[in-house]
């Protein structure tokens, strides 16, 4: 009988020593809440371009991390951001706010003075405060691969590149496909026509078409859809895909792209802020240009398909002088250039001197590198650039 | 030089016949004296609506079809507003922009980045095709649709000026009280004028969704439904006119990029709107102002035993 009562006692021990592990390992599991994300756009994210791509990473990071919860506002203008803000913090408990448009910059800032506790992160801007770090992803490498290939596919000499506003992003991505061009072919040109719109597809139709009839038969874009590709597909030229990958709207036209993958920062951003490493007190300095090498740029057709096989042929048949390599093919130059370019260590890079403007001007010395700086503010043309050039520096 | 002009002219062709369709339209609504400023909001549901038809059933006439069914419902709307409640029909015809706009975003969200395997597809002409010049402007690779917009012209202007039906109508927008004394229904004739307008926005609408670039994107149409207005009054309320206009605007459009590196293209792109103007100061001078101008009952909502 005792001992009955002494098992008993012992078991019953045991297993209330066994719940109150479990529970208290419950308990502990329970204190580290969800992290909550909040993410502005600016555009519709079904734009199929900037906001898209954007989003496309959101989905990435809430997929990747179970602790994460993330929410968005769409279409959101410079002067409706700051109410957004309050609203993510108030009402939703934000923890992170990431404001994605160049123009969300100034109310970002002023935001993140009056919620200190909050973490920022504005895309492209160049502002940053102790709670506000900055994040952007460069495609101007991946031009320059594209335009190693437009200068060997290239049968007219003449591409083309349809422009959305001329912003230093477009510059520095005009100017990269032009090196590429210029590099494979010295002979080709590229003109450039510009929309002053983001979206504006009838008139990426138009300007594409007058191109073409201007002799034309290789292109690149800065556009929100796949308008440029379309129309370049049925007068029988290529393309480059832009920020999204969109073979599936001309297989045959399509050469390659240059696709954005912001998952890739905000995974890492994301990550930095769950364990601590960033807080609302260090970001002054936190700023992400994040290149091919980080994969936030991907050369692409469409996810698992680089370079289009119906351009393969050409492209290993047509061969190039290079200083560095010697003689190969133009698809081997492309492998080769990806492949420094994404090293650990990055051997290369399109903007390296000498390199002049097409004004005559040297804007990089023999053997060096662009900065930062100097890549984020570009403002000349390659000698290779025909057409107008709106603040085209004259010193 | 000769290549030149011939693929400006064959690419203006296809950017003036959506202007065409529309304005041919707007037309008919201000003739019976109704402005309606929403042509850019039914244009664009006219897109939509194209596009998410062809893509769920494959057959991009059905989704013309439904792009002018689109089109025309939300004129019907303008007309409820402005014709029988007899609102102001510049505020009504915004607000129809403004909807237009909103709710063709709200249903393209699922046809964004959506490729079209079933559109209207260019067709070249055989025999016509080897005319010279012509030939290659008119009937190599052109839209369909762009014929439709062709022919419709000569028989919308000939309703208008020849026909008691056109009589009846420009009646109805120049003196309505007497057109209703002489036992008109001045309002089934305004609904039935706004309702043409509708149509032929939406149908270009649809043109521009499944043919002339086959991809739905928001806010596709990009101030195409302010140029239609501007035309109106440029072509002085005339689809003879409004044909020389549609191509007159088309081309300017394409020059635009095509003369970009020699001439600023902000400056053609104004001159569309600035010709309209232009036409509205010539239109006012004078003797030319009865036979050419503004219906005189447009934008006056009409009230029965009221002068």
């Amino acid at each position: 009988m005792l001992k009955n009562k002494c098992y008993m006692t012992v078991s019953l021990l045991v297993i209330a020593s066994f719940l109150l592990i479990v529970f208290s390992g419950a308990v502990v599991a329970q204190e580290r809440e969800k992290l909550k994300a909040g993410f502005i756009y600016v555009g519709p994210v079904e734009d199929y371009g900037y906001s898209k791509a954007h989003d496309v990473g959101r989905e990435h990071v809430e997929e990747v991390f179970p602790w994460l919860e993330t929410f968005y506002v769409e279409n959101v203008a410079p002067s409706d951001v700051e109410s957004t803000i309050d609203q993510f913090v108030n009402n939703r408990d934000a923890d992170v706010i990431f404001t994605t448009s160049y123009g969300h910059m100034d109310p970002t800032i002023s935001a993140a003075e009056k919620y200190s506790d909050t973490i920022f992160f504005h895309c492209s801007g160049y502002k940053r405060a102790d709670n506000v770090g900055t994040y952007f992803s460069g495609l101007y490498q991946t031009y320059y691969l594209s335009g190693l290939m437009a200068g060997a596919l290239t049968e007219t000499d003449k591409l083309g590149y349809i422009a959305a506003f001329p912003t230093p992003e477009v510059k520095r991505h005009i100017n990269a496909f032009a090196i590429g061009i210029h590099e494979v072919n010295p002979d080709a040109t590229l003109n450039v026509r510009w929309l002053n719109a983001w979206v504006d597809p009838s008139g990426a139709k138009e300007a594409t078409q007058a191109l073409i009839e201007a002799g034309a038969d290789g292109f690149a874009y800065t556009e929100d859809s796949p308008a440029v590709l379309q129309t370049a597909e049925e007068n029988g030229a290529f393309s480059f895909a832009h920020y999204n990958p969109m073979y599936r709207f001309a297989e045959e036209g399509t050469v390659s792209g240059q696709v954005s993958k912001w998952g890739a920062i905000y995974q890492d951003i994301l990550y930095k802020v769950y364990y601590g490493i960033y807080t609302n007190e260090n970001l002054k300095n936190v700023d992400y240009w994040w290149l091919l090498k980080e994969g936030a740029a991907v050369l692409q057709a469409k996810p698992g398909m680089k370079i289009n096989p119906e351009y393969e042929d050409e492209l290993k048949s047509a061969t190039v002088e290079t200083d560095y390599f010697g003689e190969m093919s133009v698809y081997d130059l492309v492998m080769k250039r990806l492949e420094q370019m994404k090293a650990d260590r990055v051997t290369f890079d399109p903007y390296i001197g000498p390199m002049d403007d097409r004004q005559g001007i040297q804007r990089l010395k023999q053997g060096e590198w662009a900065t930062h700086d100097e890549l984020w503010q570009i403002q000349w043309a390659h000698p290779i650039v025909k057409g107008p050039w709106p603040g085209e520096p004259k010193e | 030089m000769e290549d030149w002009i011939v693929g400006t002219l064959s690419r203006t062709l296809a950017y003036s016949a959506p202007l065409l369709l529309a304005t041919l339209g707007e037309i008919y609504s201000e003739r019976s004296g109704v402005l309606n400023l929403g042509v850019e909001g039914m244009m664009i549901l006219g897109a939509v609506s194209a596009f998410a038809t062809a893509f769920i059933t494959g057959n991009p006439w059905l989704g013309m079809l439904i792009a002018g069914i689109a089109g025309g419902v939300a004129s019907l709307l303008h007309g409820f507003v402005s014709i029988t409640l007899r609102a102001n029909q510049v505020v009504s015809g915004l607000a129809l922009t403004m909807l237009g706009l909103g709710l063709s975003g709200l249903f393209g969200r699922g046809f964004e980045g959506k490729p079209l395997e079933a559109t209207i597809s260019n067709v070249t002409v055989p025999l016509l095709k080897d005319i010279p010049y012509l030939g290659e402007i008119l009937f190599v690779s052109q839209s369909p649709i762009v014929y439709i917009a062709l022919a419709l012209t000569p028989v919308m202007s000939f309703i208008l000026f020849h026909t008691s039906v056109g009589i009846t109508i420009r009646s109805v927008g120049e003196n309505p009280s007497a057109a209703d004394s002489a036992g008109i229904n001045v309002w089934r004739v305004r609904y039935l004028c706004v309702l043409v307008g509708g149509v032929l926005a939406g149908v270009a609408g649809g043109y521009l969704s499944i043919a002339y670039r086959p991809a739905w994107t928001t806010g596709m149409t990009n101030g195409m439904g302010w140029l239609v207005i501007a035309l109106t009054i440029f072509a002085s309320w005339n689809p003879s006119r409004g044909l020389l206009g549609a191509l007159l605007f088309g081309a300017l459009m394409h020059l635009s990029f095509r003369l970009q590196p020699w001439v600023a293209p902000e400056l053609l792109k104004m001159m569309p709107y600035g010709s309209a103007i232009l036409a509205l100061v010539i239109l006012s001078i004078g003797t030319l102002k009865r036979s050419m101008g503004a219906p005189d009952a447009l934008q006056q909502p009409y009230v029965r035993g009221e002068k």
